[in-house]
């Protein structure tokens, strides 16, 4: 019996304790309404150790908690120097020395040398990588060895020139430096235990509910403009704005068209630019797993049958624009001049008939993505309309996006959706997701020689004319051969209370909020 | 004789009919069904002919016809892929329906049998049928049907199957409960007493007498089982798309609340009134069944 009483005292204990601990997070919060700033997301960050998480949720508090070599300018995804003060790059391309930043501390007070660039870059060295590490061989890859040259000098070496590899230098995920100690102390995997050098530093993550983070007093730079951020996690679209127009929070991202006026309404201001992102349709190239046989006709003529103009204005009211390539029209690389597949009901009709395709099945994700922002079931139901026109049935299998993701391995399906956010500005992270044997970026396994060869050819030339000539050449094989069927680029939208001065969305998806401040 | 026994019939059959039609929101309760059914018959029916009397294509869609307000060319406004919300909602009773039937149907003829066979022989099988469906009970059912759901994937046949499954025990305990108290009674005693079978019994004796307290329970059955059909189709585990389905049709519009409320009205007022109709018919039912508070 007494042995029950302690048993029982033991847990009021434990109870009472964690209690203290969400209150700990809490009083962290400054009492004046100025120091903190409230941003409702969708979701739980899936992380906060750059280099295992792949999420936008995840890259809004990282990009404030660390920070990389190089850093994107505020409009656009041109690069400069960050913990790197200046770069030199041999002739042949190969080889680059950066020349570090002095006197930079990590948060848990480590010093920033070139022994943690190493530490960080070694850590991701395909020897080295574990699983979820989904960025590594995109930064990365082609690195042969990191060297350290001085306390403050490292030279990294390459296998081959790569154009994108400074920029993926700036990138949310992979290369944000995080401190050694940090990294030893907790096996390799700081997703709970953030520690960069950036602006801000971690406070508390209380699961499904918020994340905090405080000011940086010791941050090398200009301090952050509030005290704390405050991440919280509105998995409902319309409670975010009724969060917002109530005053609750200070700002929020995944916007909905259809609410933009709601929000406007409320005297609230509405936040857009111009995305780094595609959606698009991909066909199943394999030759299983399909119920019809998706040659190039059949590609060719199911994209025809698809009004994109039409779709893209109904359902995005004007926030997205039909995208007649992969590549985004600031993209260095775009090219005006590739011929996307013309919208041809009778020609498609008259083709899959001749086919005798009459049925098909999509597949699907249900919610809403940042560059969907109605949902992939939408999106889906729309296109089922469009290849009811012209003759073909169409299932639609629809699935939460984890799961999605998991069956479009095993199930059977023809056609899905899916789309795309730049993280670096480089038409290569883009178009390489097509020249892909892996079925996470290639999801159709499009296979197309020319096109590959292209890809590899681009990725070792600098940004200029011969290059896009190179990405022009590519994308006409895409549109031609149908690979894939580019169908929008969503504008990113984010709403902030009228107070808010320098709210910022970068291009590449993410809120770095270091300069943000409420009046 | 049988005529005597017909007349005892017709006199109570009319008891019920007097007793319903004096009650008004169970008239109107019966009233809105018999106009459900006609709709989903005739919906049904001409479909299946390849007419369409509905206004317009229930699945058609129109882009450049999204989100019109209510309207003389669109009763009920269109929704986000430009679909007549009228159409839609009208053809999503045939769903609704027979959903709500298919599963009433099936929990009621297994929760009966089982019922029946528990009361009658009573002991260990009692027990254990009785026990096992306890142990449905304790689960909610609606998250039972999810369960369900997620095992068997997601379908409106399935729908149907998850629906009925995890309403079992309700027809089984009434079932039982009815069959032990209508067991005492001498005549079947009587009958055990001149040779007919068990199987006979249950049928031709006892199941007679036991059939107004699960009638009235399928009727608030319906009710549930409309309920249900939409939160599974709200949860996005109902009918494939594009077919018209009110709990996916309010799903899909509740991120809309504001800027296009009737996308969610209408699909959300027939819900409401279908499950009101046979709420207030089932308790109609209830009086005019009940001896109780049957009028003399």
């Amino acid at each position: 019996m007494k042995f029950s009483k302690t048993k029982l005292f033991a847990a009021i204990l434990a109870v009472a304790f964690s209690a203290s601990a969400i209150s700990t997070a809490d009083a962290a919060l400054s009492r004046k309404p100025q120091d903190n700033f409230f941003l409702a997301t969708a979701t739980d960050p899936l992380g906060l150790d750059p280099a295992l998480v792949d999420d936008a949720e995840s890259g809004n508090v990282i990009c404030n908690v660390y920070e990389s070599l190089f850093k994107f300018k505020e409009d656009n995804t041109d690069i400069v120097p960050s913990l790197a003060e200046s770069y030199t790059v041999s002739d042949d391309g190969l080889v680059y020395t950066f020349k570090l930043r002095q006197g930079v501390k990590f948060h848990d007070g480590t010093p920033f040398n070139a022994e943690a660039v190493k530490f960080n870059i070694d850590r991701q060295m395909p020897e080295n990588v574990v699983p979820k590490m989904s960025y590594a061989s995109l930064v990365y890859g082609d690195v042969v060895k990191t060297e350290v040259v001085d306390e403050y000098t490292v030279k990294v070496t390459l296998r081959k020139p790569s154009t994108p590899f400074l920029h993926n230098l700036a990138m949310n995920y992979a290369a944000p430096m995080v401190s050694p100690a940090a990294l030893k102390a907790n096996n390799n995997n700081v997703n709970q235990a953030p520690c960069g050098t950036g602006p801000y530093k971690f406070v508390a993550w209380d699961r499904g509910q918020q994340v905090i983070v405080t000011r940086n007093e010791d941050y090398w730079g200009e301090p952050a403009k509030t005290q704390n951020l405050i991440f919280r996690v509105m998995p409902e679209a319309s409670a975010r704005v009724v969060a917002l127009n109530n005053g609750e929070v200070d700002a929020i991202v995944g916007v909905d068209v259809n609410v933009v006026d709601q929000i406007k309404q409320a005297g609230n201001t509405l936040y857009s630019s111009e995305g780094m992102n595609v959606s698009y349709m991909f066909y199943n190239c394999r030759d299983t797993g399909t119920t019809i046989k998706l040659d190039k006709d059949v590609r060719r003529a199911l994209g025809m049958a698809i009004n994109k103009k039409e779709l893209v204005e109904t359902l995005y009211k004007g926030y997205a624009t039909p995208a007649d390539t992969i590549l985004p029209t600031f993209v260095p690389g775009y090219s005006p001049n590739v011929k996307p597949l013309e919208y041809n009901p009778e020609e498609a009709k008259k083709i899959l008939e001749q086919k005798g395709i009459k049925s098909l099945t999509i597949i699907t994700y249900s919610g809403a993505r940042a560059y969907n922002t109605v949902g992939g079931q939408v999106l889906a139901e729309a296109v089922q309309a469009y290849l009811d026109k012209v003759g073909v049935k169409a299932d639609v299998l629809v699935y939460d996006w984890a799961t999605f993701k998991a069956k479009l391995l095993t199930d059977t399906w023809d056609i899905g959706f899916v789309g795309w956010t730049g993280d670096n500005g480089d038409a290569d992270n883009f178009l390489n997701l097509f020249s892909s044997d892996d079925p996470i970026s290639n999801q159709g396994l499009w296979v197309n020689q020319e096109y590959r060869d292209l890809i590899a050819k681009g990725v070792s030339l600098k940004d200029g004319a011969e290059r896009t000539k190179v990405y022009e050449q590519a994308e006409q094989i895409l549109a031609d051969d149908a690979g894939v069927y580019p169908i929008s680029h969503a504008m990113v939208l984010a709403a902030h209370r009228p107070n808010v001065k320098h709210f910022l969305l970068h291009k590449v998806g993410n809120t770095y909020l270091d300069k943000v401040s409420k009046e | 004789m049988a005529e005597s026994t017909s007349a005892k019939r017709s006199s109570r059959l009319a008891d019920m009919w007097y007793s319903i039609y004096s009650n008004k929101a169970a008239l109107f309760g019966l009233g809105f069904i018999v106009f459900l059914i006609i709709t989903a018959l005739v919906v049904y029916f001409t479909q299946l002919l390849g007419i369409n009397i509905l206004p317009y294509d229930p699945n058609e869609t129109n882009m450049d016809k999204a989100f019109i307000a209510p309207c003389a060319e669109h009763w009920f406004g269109t929704d986000q892929l430009g679909r007549d919300i009228f159409s839609r909602v009208i053809d999503g009773t045939k769903i609704s329906l027979s959903v709500g039937v298919a599963a009433v149907a099936i929990s009621l003829s297994i929760g009966t049998i089982l019922g029946s066979i528990g009361g009658y022989f009573g002991g260990k099988l009692d027990n254990l049928i009785m026990r096992f469906m306890d142990v449905i009970l304790s689960v909610p059912s609606i998250l039972l049907a999810i369960a369900f759901m997620a095992a068997m994937g997601r379908g409106l046949d399935k729908a149907v199957l998850a629906i009925g499954l995890v309403s079992i025990p309700e027809y089984a305990r009434i079932a039982r409960s009815c069959v032990v108290s209508v067991k005492a009674n001498d005549y079947i005693q009587a009958a055990i007493v001149t040779g007919d079978s068990s199987a006979r019994i249950i049928l031709r004796h006892i199941l007679p007498n036991i059939t107004s307290p699960i009638v009235v329970r399928a009727t608030l059955g319906i009710s549930v089982a409309v309920l249900d059909t939409a939160a599974l189709g709200f949860l996005g585990l109902g009918v494939q798309p594009p077919f018209a389905e009110w709990g996916d049709m309010l799903a899909r519009s509740r991120s809309f609340i504001f800027s296009a409320p009737y996308t969610l009205i209408f699909p959300g007022l027939a819900i409401t009134l279908t499950v009101l109709a046979f709420n207030l018919l089932g308790d109609g039912l209830r009086d005019a069944l009940d001896p109780r508070s049957r009028r003399r």
